[in-house]
């Protein structure tokens, strides 16, 4: 019989610049949750998966999981660190994923976190800036938002789309983020402040870019044998999918991005699941261009039309994206996963009919992307 | 930002030069050199000088200031299309940002990459001019 997986308790603290907490104070402040919302105890955990993709550059803290693992008290455990730039909460989850479906583990704990305030916004665009490869752009200081300004700025120019257009995508992620008690930017902003904007990287502005965040998240991934302890439905992790595009300087066609597209081809060919406009979906808009590039290769709006449907997708970045609930990198993915579990649990302030969600991650401009896919329990 | 000498040097073929790197199998080409082909992996490739010449198919102007880079902005960081047929990313230079246009012809030229490194070292690399008329 196939092993199922399920992600039966989540938990993840406010997103903000946390000047006052450290990483571990985060952890376990969301690991706290987890376990209260799973009805496990730490004696029941038989991994500790660990997801970050600064705390080396930003922390000085190389394998933080050991260090996790011991301030929290957890003593009889296996514990790793997963660390694959802005993907890594997905890579940590399909491995507790595949733990599961092995059956070399029967309850694993993942954990993401990141601090990305600990310096002046320099330093951490500098580090962040290592998300690209070091010996073709980091030297010569080519970074992550130059390449979302070429590619918002072949977009427009194809499509004929306007500033004020892309930057509806942001919009809406602020709505959203408005009604989402964990995130970071819970205002609105209008396209009137697109003209005094901090400029970032021409076309790119702050309305466009996702902000510097603080923040962990955790999951408690098992198999059937631990659903019934839970208080709330569990949640089925159905599959995990990825592919690899090349660098942005090669590809044919800079506004697609045909990592997600493959990927998706992947996943929906197996589980035989087709995207809807009011499917769940929660995407990684690290910049608004992204966000209009991924539901176009995701099929879910016609090519160069993104921004014409975004108002018939209810349940898109119902959190705000990480435009406006924020990017804790190493634990953007499982905060993703946790609203689409309490979306699919009933636990969010949106409704959701829907029996399946998706999460898109992604590190860069499509560099790697992957997609989770969830299934309300059955 | 400091950089590692030993990688510098060892990548002074892409950094003071430009390589392409053509496919004898698929017959595609990429920038830089590289091992194997980005498009179908086969290890049969050739490399070929390109001359610096190309043309500027795409630029952003950066104002993201990262460790060292302020008094290099705002920067111009453009996408150009070399004659020898494939894309390479870089900085646009020495240009007046009112003249910057798609389409632009534009030359490799030896410039600073940056000088903050803590033991005075300064590192060069290519950057991209306007083609000066001769």
């Amino acid at each position: 019989m196939m092993v199922k997986t399920y992600v039966i308790g989540s938990g993840v603290t406010r997103i903000d610049r946390h000047y006052d907490k450290n990483y571990l104070a985060l952890v376990d402040e969301a690991v706290s949750r987890a376990l209260a919302a799973s009805g496990l105890d730490v004696s029941d955990i038989e991994y500790l998966v660990v997801s970050t993709a600064f705390s080396e550059t930003m922390l000085n803290q190389a394998d933080p999981s050991t260090y996790i693992a011991q301030n929290l008290g957890f003593r009889n455990l296996k514990t790793l660190t997963v660390s694959s730039g802005e993907v890594s909460g997905a890579v940590a989850l399909d491995y507790a994923h595949a733990l599961i479906k092995a059956g070399k583990a029967r309850k694993v704990l993942v954990v993401g976190f990141e601090k990305m305030s600990e310096y002046p916004s320099w330093v951490t665009n500098k580090a962040y800036t290592k998300i690209l490869e070091y010996e073709v752009e980091g030297i010569k200081n080519v970074t992550p938002p130059d390449y979302a300004a070429l590619i918002m700025s072949e977009y427009m120019r194809r499509y004929g789309v306007s500033r004020e257009d892309v930057v509806k995508w942001s919009i809406k992620m602020h709505e959203n983020a408005v009604k989402t008690p964990h995130a970071q930017l819970q205002f609105t902003i209008s396209a009137d402040s697109l003209g005094r904007a901090l400029r970032i990287s021409e076309p790119i502005t702050m309305l466009d870019s996702h902000p510097v965040s603080d923040g962990a998240a955790a999951l408690l991934v098992t198999d059937e044998s631990a659903t019934k302890k839970t208080g709330r439905e569990p949640v089925e992790v159905v599959d995990v999918e990825s592919s690899v595009n090349l660098p942005v300087y090669l590809r044919d066609d800079i506004t697609y991005f045909s990592a997600t597209a493959a990927a998706y081809k992947k996943l929906s060919t197996k589980n035989e699941i087709k995207l809807s406009k009011t499917t769940a979906v929660s995407v990684y808009d690290t910049y608004d261009i992204y966000g209009l590039l991924i539901i176009e290769a995701l099929e879910i709006c016609e090519i160069g039309k993104a921004t014409k449907c975004l108002d018939e997708l209810p349940f898109l970045n119902v959190s705000g994206g990480l435009k406006a609930r924020g990017h804790p990198v190493g634990a953007t993915p499982l905060y993703q996963v946790h609203e689409l579990c309490e979306l699919l649990s009933g636990a969010s302030w949106a409704k959701y009919d829907g029996d399946v969600a998706l999460a898109q991650v992604m590190s860069g401009p499509d560099n790697n992307a992957w997609l989770i896919l969830l299934k309300r329990w059955a | 930002m400091r950089h590692s000498i030993t990688i510098f040097w060892r990548l002074k073929d892409n950094h003071y030069k430009i390589y392409v790197t053509k496919c004898r199998d698929c017959g595609k080409t990429s920038s830089f050199k590289r091992l194997r082909c980005p498009y179908c992996s086969s290890k049969n490739v050739e490399y070929l000088e390109s001359k610096g010449l190309g043309e500027l198919i795409n630029y952003a102007i950066s104002y993201y200031r990262t460790e060292g880079s302020e008094q290099y902005l705002p920067r111009v960081i453009g996408l150009v299309r070399l004659d020898e047929g494939s894309v390479v990313v870089g900085e646009v230079t020495d240009v007046d940002l009112s003249e910057l246009s798609v389409g632009m012809r534009v030359e490799a030229v030896l410039r600073k990459y940056s000088s903050e490194d803590p033991n005075g070292l300064i590192y060069y690399g290519l950057k991209f001019i306007p083609v000066i008329k001769r």
